[in-house]
């Protein structure tokens, strides 16, 4: 259920608000999804759509899109360089108990970090590697070096509310005593609206995360059914019940919107990007008024 | 006969370094390890002008410097520029290690923080030997990836025999042990080069500059 009134933008017909919250509530109902939570900002018209928005999830790797922004705080206040090199080690302690935990490699989606094991990596690789093929091993790197008051504290000053960073990833413990990162769909649009913005800090930094943002390899969710000419910065989450995916998009010819689709479904579930991808492809619809966004 | 060989390091007393340093490298200063006791640091150290001289410096037939000083950004500032320095004690870490990597018969790859971490490196929470320039973290030897017992035990055995009195850290995943690596260590060795300087400053001028 909605949590949260849509707004009705400026530019977009209280009726065209009501036709998209119809069509995702028949496609939640379609797919079987447990939850569908979106949160949609357009920065051309300052217009925003919102459906069950402050609804929190298991942020899954969503996360890491926090974590990169309290790596680029630590690189704002100089506490380091992207080009500063880390030493790759796969030893972390658990938020529950100091307990030692290690990223699986078969679960990791990243080889060439497991790889670099026992040398030095950049800290802008391992950004990149974090974001673009949502490397564990690399936000558990990152996140050990800059520490959760960083992250926490990059959010705060930038008036981000709606992203709760309380661990790093793959920790079971923390996992099985129920402490875990948790975003919302608003959460989300707000980090991802300061950073398409430019105000994450300095236009140059905000840029450089963007630039890892657009590198994303998995494009099964928001781009899938977009016009290949669109341009889509964002970060996808995944784990047994939860599939996200957040990011800036940026149609031609018009300023960019940012979206957060958040979803929840049973353990056996098959539609999830598809899901997510006719979400995605609905509010491209709405807000362009282009009807047929296949991509071609 | 050519002429005599010269090592390729100059040799610096750290007391007589500037203060910027002598505050991460701590020279001739005590620290507790990890039972309590204290520790005195090393006073005399190599100075390495650049990578590209740590490079070109072979410590040993298989160990260059420069595997012996890569640290990572959680190193002091100070350390991360050149003229950059190391305990004198290195040069006999690596002829032991020398030893080791003709019993494993093959390549033996220390890892990044692995050789010489400065007192100051974040990555410390006790003194180590890590700070004398006399223990090794071994991440790979060879093809094997040492991050199992078995790999660890092996290793480490290998080590004992093949370097008399050297300390390895036993396998597990608590503090004090490993688990992804193994750490060999002839503990708090201070090596002072007959090259090493003389000319001292005196009692009251060394704890001047110790302070």
């Amino acid at each position: 259920m909605p949590t949260r009134e849509a707004q009705a933008p400026s530019v977009l017909r209280p009726q065209s608000l009501e036709g998209l919250r119809a069509r995702l509530e028949a496609i939640e109902r379609t797919a079987g999804a447990r939850s569908l939570a979106v949160a949609v900002y357009d920065t051309e018209t300052g217009s925003s759509f919102r459906r069950a928005s402050d609804r929190w999830f298991h942020a899954a790797s969503t996360i890491k899109v926090a974590i990169l922004l309290g790596v680029y705080a630590a690189i704002h206040r100089r506490w380091l360089l992207p080009h500063s090199r880390l030493h790759v080690r796969n030893r972390f302690t658990s938020a529950v108990d100091g307990q030692l935990f290690h990223v699986s490699a078969e679960r990791d989606a990243n080889p060439e970090v497991q790889a670099a094991i026992g040398k030095m990596m950049r800290i802008s690789d391992l950004a990149l590697h974090m974001i673009a093929t949502s490397s564990n091993l690399a936000t558990n790197l990152l996140l050990d070096l800059v520490g959760l008051e960083t992250v926490q504290r990059a959010l705060d000053e930038l008036g981000i509310d709606g992203i709760d960073v309380r661990r790093g990833v793959e920790d079971e413990r923390a996992f099985d005593a129920g402490i875990n990162n948790r975003v919302t769909a608003d959460g989300l649009v707000q980090l991802l609206r300061i950073i398409a913005e430019e105000r994450a800090f300095s236009p140059e930094l905000s840029r450089g995360m963007l630039d890892l943002l657009h590198a994303q390899e998995f494009r099964n969710g928001i781009p899938a059914r977009l016009p290949n000419a669109v341009r889509v910065a964002h970060k996808t989450g995944d784990i047994s019940t939860i599939a996200h995916d957040a990011g800036v998009v940026y149609p031609p010819g018009r300023r960019p919107y940012v979206v957060a689709i958040l979803t929840e479904w049973p353990r056996d579930a098959t539609r999830r990007s598809e899901t997510i991808a006719e979400v995605s492809h609905a509010v491209f619809e709405l807000l362009t008024g282009v009807g047929e966004a296949a991509n071609g | 006969m050519g002429e005599a060989y010269r090592f390729p390091l100059p040799i610096v007393d750290g007391l007589r370094l500037d203060k910027a340093l002598r505050d991460v490298l701590l020279p001739d200063r005590h620290i507790h390890d990890e039972s309590g006791a204290m520790r005195r640091l090393p006073r005399y150290f190599f100075e390495i002008a650049s990578w590209e001289h740590a490079m070109s410096v072979r410590l040993s037939p298989n160990f260059g410097l420069w595997e012996f000083i890569q640290t990572d950004v959680r190193e002091a500032a100070a350390l991360r520029a050149f003229p950059r320095y190391v305990p004198c004690a290195i040069t006999l870490l690596a002829l032991c290690l020398e030893r080791f990597r003709d019993a494993t018969g093959t390549f033996v790859h220390i890892a990044a923080n692995g050789g010489y971490r400065s007192p100051r490196h974040a990555i410390n929470t006790n003194a180590t030997a890590h700070c004398w320039g006399s223990a090794a973290n071994i991440y790979r030897i060879g093809d094997t990836y040492l991050d199992d017992r078995e790999a660890i035990e092996r290793y480490a055995a290998l080590a004992r025999q093949s370097m008399p009195g050297v300390w390895t850290r036993p396998f597990g995943a608590a503090r004090g042990e490993t688990d992804d690596q193994l750490h060999i260590d002839f503990g708090y060795v201070l090596s002072i080069p007959h090259d090493a300087p003389t000319e001292h400053l005196g009692f009251d001028a060394e704890r001047r500059a110790a302070s």
